[in-house]
């Protein structure tokens, strides 16, 4: 029974120790070829290249700075690639390589064209063929196996008609026929006809978008407001005023009695106004213009949002 | 000239107003541009119906300027020489030669009142042109001139048999023309009817105290007036926006019903001209008691200085009294001031 267990343990033992050699063996191998780290950057589609495309690929070599690649080993422009002797019609189209150092290592950078040469009136696969490159140094030589791409290569026109309806792929699912365009075109015409009957609403308000908004008296305020405190704002105010009496009342006028004429709403107003009138004279025509106000500026502001009161019919 | 001087012609300019007012009633308005014109040194033209009181509101300020008064009536046979000069045989049977109305009174002359001017030929308008632009006449083998002059003239523009329209150039040497209409004010037209001292002019007129201006005074006056009142540079640039705007009024956006305006201005107002409507507007300033000119004071003036300068298309001249007083209310009420 000892003896059996034994036998046991011994076989266990076997088995667990075959993998490790002959890992131990592959490790070895790998060991005597110094490594070289294959990067390849590829075209970024699979699909729809047609004869007379050119595809490009960078492949990037990196190995110790102990071994150089032999120049005579790179793909030969021109070169095709051949199976069973018969070309594949993937040519070399351009070769180029560049190369530099870092970290105790060369790196070479080898652009890879290549051009479709053949066709098919179906969709064909085809693939960027594996090249072989050759370093050598620290009294070695060995070759490494840059890996092939594969994609498709498309028929020029399709032969004959297709029937979809006979072609129904559970797969594939229904064909929709695409109504972003008319979607779009109706949201659209749907903003241009809101800002049409916005516009509209905005003319037909006499220009404000509430009754009785954004008066000339209104827009006068805001701009009285903010006229600087010198003889210039001083000026700026009373001229603003003005354009906004000569819009309210339709033509220029020139005094308080004009105005209450043609807009009884202001008559409240009216020594106000004959005080802005004398006040205009002053400044603008007549500097011995008696009975204007002491602080001009303000006082202005305070008769320009009464206007404004007046316009919105508030008394 | 002192400015306390200045109060005291002023003074006296509304005594005379207030006496010709008593006289021609309801006429306030135009009395005020005649005195305006007076003391503008500038020359009034008259227009109205048949017996509105034009000439006696004439002869009423004549009175009251003082100095040489004479008086010619406008005849379809009137030649420039009858303002000259007339020929006569005196009592001893000889020609004689002697001064026509012109010249009569040498440069004492304050008022040439021409009655009816329009009845009068081209040539007479000719003689004004220079008479009233200069000041000067060239009679005699010299020159003759008379410094204090005004040509007051009226005509109607009812009548047009035998009668001859006076040209742009003469109307453009008058500073006024003013439209003399019947008063409003019905109390006013019943005592022109009833109250029977309207009825005899002549005592009407006496009632005016004479020489209440000093007529050789007038020149100085006046331009010490236009000296002292001042225009400001906003003001200046309001005259010419009005300026321009009768020029080419399409351009200021001016419209009058019925009339194509791109082709109603063949031109517009003069330099003249509206030099001119300043002068009297200055002068306004000074009678309200003002030492700049307003806007006000060119709008008192505005029609009366320019309405008869203007040049209208042929097609428009039969509306041309109705089209220039729109166009001209139309500038007013469109431009802005400040």
């Amino acid at each position: 029974m000892l003896g059996y267990h034994r036998l046991n343990i011994l076989l266990l033992v076997l088995c667990l120790a075959s993998p490790l050699a002959w890992s131990a063996d592959e490790t070895g191998k790998a060991a005597e070829l110094p490594p070289v780290t294959i990067t390849a950057n590829n075209p970024a589609r699979e699909v729809g290249y047609h004869i007379g495309d050119i595809l490009t690929r960078t492949v990037t070599l990196k190995v110790s700075d102990q071994y150089q690649i032999l120049p005579t080993s790179l793909p030969i422009p021109g070169n095709q690639k051949r199976y069973r002797n018969k070309e594949q019609g993937i040519e070399i189209y351009a070769s180029k390589l560049s190369e530099s150092h870092r970290d105790g290592q060369n790196i070479y950078t080898l652009e890879l064209s290549y051009q479709v040469f053949t066709s098919s009136i179906v969709a064909k696969p085809a693939a960027l063929p594996p090249e072989f490159v050759k370093f050598s140094g620290n009294g070695k030589q060995f070759q490494v196996r840059i890996p092939s791409w594969n994609f498709r290569i498309s028929p020029l026109a399709v032969y004959g008609s297709v029937n979809v309806s006979k072609d129904m792929s559970p797969l594939r699912g229904p064909l929709l026929i695409s109504a972003d365009k008319h979607r779009q075109t109706m949201v659209a015409a749907l903003a241009i006809l809101s800002l049409s009957l916005l516009g509209l609403l905005y003319i037909l308000g006499n220009r404000a978008w509430l009754p009785r908004m954004g008066g000339p008296f209104a827009r006068a305020y805001r701009e009285v407001r903010k006229t600087s405190a010198d003889n210039t704002g001083l000026e700026t105010a009373i001229s603003r005023l003005h354009q906004a009496f000569k819009q309210s009342c339709g033509q220029s006028v020139f005094s308080a009695d004009e105005i209450i004429q043609l807009k009884p709403a202001f008559t409240p107003l009216k020594d106000d106004i004959e005080r802005f009138f004398r006040l205009s004279r002053a400044v603008f025509f007549d500097s011995a213009e008696q009975g204007t106000p002491d602080n001009p500026n303000p006082w202005l502001r305070q008769f320009s949002r009464r206007c404004r009161d007046i316009e919105r019919g508030m008394k | 000239m002192s400015d306390r001087q200045l109060d005291d012609w002023r003074a006296q300019a509304l005594q005379l107003e207030n006496e010709v007012n008593q006289v021609v009633v309801g006429q306030a308005g135009a009395v005020r541009l005649i005195t305006t014109a007076i003391f503008a040194r500038g020359h009034v033209l008259l227009e109205g119906d048949v017996g509105v009181g034009k000439t006696t509101l004439l002869r009423a300020f004549t009175r009251g300027i003082g100095g040489g008064y004479q008086r010619v009536e406008g005849t379809i046979d009137l030649m420039p020489n009858d303002l000259v000069y007339h020929t006569y045989l005196g009592d001893d049977g000889r020609p004689h030669v002697s001064p026509g109305p012109l010249l009569s009174h040498g440069t004492n002359l304050s008022v040439f009142f021409f009655n009816e001017i329009n009845r009068a030929r081209p040539q007479v308008h000719s003689l004004l042109l220079r008479v009233m632009a200069e000041r000067t006449l060239s009679a005699f083998n010299r020159e003759h001139h008379f410094p204090h002059m005004l040509v007051f003239a009226d005509r109607n523009q009812v009548e047009k048999e035998e009668t001859f329209e006076i040209p742009s150039a003469a109307r453009d040497r008058f500073m006024m023309e003013i439209p003399i209409v019947v008063p409003a004010n019905i109390d006013t037209m019943e005592s022109l009817i009833f109250d029977t001292r309207f009825h005899d002019v002549d005592a009407l007129v006496d009632k005016v105290a004479p020489g209440i201006l000093q007529f050789d005074g007038l020149n100085e006056v006046a331009a010490l007036i236009q000296s002292s009142i001042q225009a400001s540079p906003t003001l200046r640039r309001y005259t010419l926006d009005l300026w321009l705007a009768t020029r080419s009024p399409a351009d200021y956006g001016l419209k009058v019903e019925g009339v194509d305006i791109k082709r109603l201005v063949i031109a517009g107002a003069s330099p003249r001209g509206i030099a001119m409507m300043m002068r009297a507007a200055r002068v306004n300033a000074w009678l309200n008691g003002r030492e700049a000119v307003l806007p006000e004071d060119i709008h008192t003036v505005f029609h009366e200085t320019i309405a008869h300068r203007m040049v209208f298309n042929p097609i428009y001249e039969m509306r041309r009294t109705e089209i220039a007083r729109e166009l001209l209310s139309q500038t007013i009420r469109t431009i802005s001031a400040a």
